[in-house]
């Protein structure tokens, strides 16, 4: 660069130097702030869209739970007349907690609602929970088998009786007897459920049971479902059981 | 400046640490999420096992937390926006150690579901001290990285552009020489 004539000389000009150096830096680091803010929103904007498309996809996948009418399972036990105003399908595991919940909040209520032709309720019991030991499975195997020996009305009582009395996920799980001995208490002979209960008679029909229940898109236990839709509305399943027994009252 | 990857030779020990934090606290969220991920069904349970979350909140939170897990571990770990995830961190360790918290005073004895299952647990009361104990740690290690700023090997430092360094004194006697435009 030359010296133009009537430019600063000497110090002065050092000066102008070192300012007009200060406001490039200046310059530079607006720019540089600037292209990181840049880049921090497009990348943050794209983390941000990836949270948000799994949560549509996993959502999505949780809508398509398919209404399945009320009596159109053969391994449902339907309580209340056919044709009332209500329904509600409840699927269930005979081990799951918060089934118990339900039933405890909810199960008097659905009985008497039904009892007065104001709801028809088909349970579902499925067996989902064998991670934990075999009381899923054997508990809806003695269900089916009462039902089949005993007829509907035994089998309502031997289900309230498994869920009044539920063992503890983690155990310890009670055996073939106990299943005979509360099915006696529910009304049903001997003779006639014993075989089916210690032999699991209906093993089979417990898978099928649970694969129509995964094929009708449930994904958990307790599913309720009200006039096709599913139900869940309430901060706990205490709250669920109440506001069910509300919205069909 | 002439090489990219001298911007991820910056930092000292402290730098090594947040490198560690971040793999900790990221590897913990990653898991934690992924196991969750493909249940939506039982993450939602696990909220609402809590009784905290207003009914229509208890879904949407089901459906958010595995995914955004997900997403914070993974930036943690790569060290991509650290200090945007760290804060997300530690938001959600918070609102994890006051619901532990929170359960264990009410007497609710609930898995805690962190890392899947949640629901009922009749062992719970004995996991709760451990479970808030290491949510604090995380917590720690979230703020720590907040505070810190960079660490090592972290993706941030090939995505920011670093400050530009002081001009050094050689630079200053070359302005008086008048070598600058």
């Amino acid at each position: 660069m030359s010296n133009k004539p009537g430019a600063p000389k000497g110090p002065a000009k050092v000066r102008a130097k070192e300012q007009r150096a200060a406001e490039l830096r200046a310059e530079a680091e607006r720019k540089r702030r600037a292209e990181n803010l840049k880049r921090g929103a497009i990348v943050g904007g794209l983390l941000v869209l990836v949270v948000v498309a799994a949560i549509f996809i996993s959502s999505r996948s949780g809508e398509d739970l398919v209404a399945s009418d009320v009596g159109s399972s053969d391994y449902g036990l339907v309580v209340g007349e056919p044709g009332a105003p209500r329904e509600v399908v409840i699927y269930e595991d005979f081990l799951c907690p918060i089934c118990g919940v339900l039933e405890e909040g909810a199960g008097e209520g659905l009985a008497a609602a039904a009892a007065a032709g104001t709801v028809v309720v088909d349970y579902r019991p499925i067996a989902i929970l064998n991670r934990f030991g075999p009381y899923s499975t054997d508990s809806l195997n003695a269900f089916l088998v009462v039902q089949q020996e005993a007829g509907d009305e035994v089998a309502k009582e031997f289900h309230d009786l498994l869920f009044a009395d539920q063992p503890s996920e983690d155990g310890p799980f009670p055996d073939d007897d106990w299943l005979v001995e509360k099915a006696v208490e529910a009304g049903a002979e001997e003779a006639a459920v014993r075989p089916g209960i210690e032999g699991g008679s209906r093993m089979a029909d417990v898978e099928a049971a649970t694969q129509e229940a995964e094929d009708a898109g449930v994904q958990g236990t307790p599913t309720v479902v009200l006039d096709g839709e599913a139900f869940r509305d309430g901060k706990s399943w205490d709250e669920i059981a109440e506001n069910l027994l509300e919205e069909i009252s | 400046m002439a090489h990219p990857l001298s911007a991820l030779r910056r930092g000292s020990a402290p730098g090594w640490l947040g490198l560690g934090a971040r793999l900790v606290v990221g590897g913990v969220m990653i898991a934690a999420g992924l196991i969750k991920l493909p249940d939506p069904a039982a993450s939602i349970e696990a909220v609402r096992a809590f009784e905290l979350v207003p009914a229509s909140l208890v879904e949407p939170i089901g459906y958010l937390l595995p995914p955004l897990e997900v997403v914070v571990g993974m930036a943690l770990v790569v060290g991509l926006m650290t200090r945007g995830a760290a804060v997300i961190s530690a938001v959600l360790l918070v609102a994890f150690t006051i619901g532990i918290a929170s359960a264990w005073a009410r007497g609710l004895e609930i898995d805690c579901g962190c890392f899947g299952d949640g629901g009922a647990d009749p062992d719970a009361a004995s996991q709760y001290p451990w479970e808030i104990a290491r949510d604090v740690g995380l917590l720690a290690l979230s703020v720590f990285l907040v505070r810190l700023r960079s660490s090592r090997l972290a993706l941030d430092s090939l995505l920011f552009r670093p400050p530009i360094a002081p001009v050094p004194t050689a630079a200053l006697d070359d302005l008086n020489e008048g070598s600058l435009p």
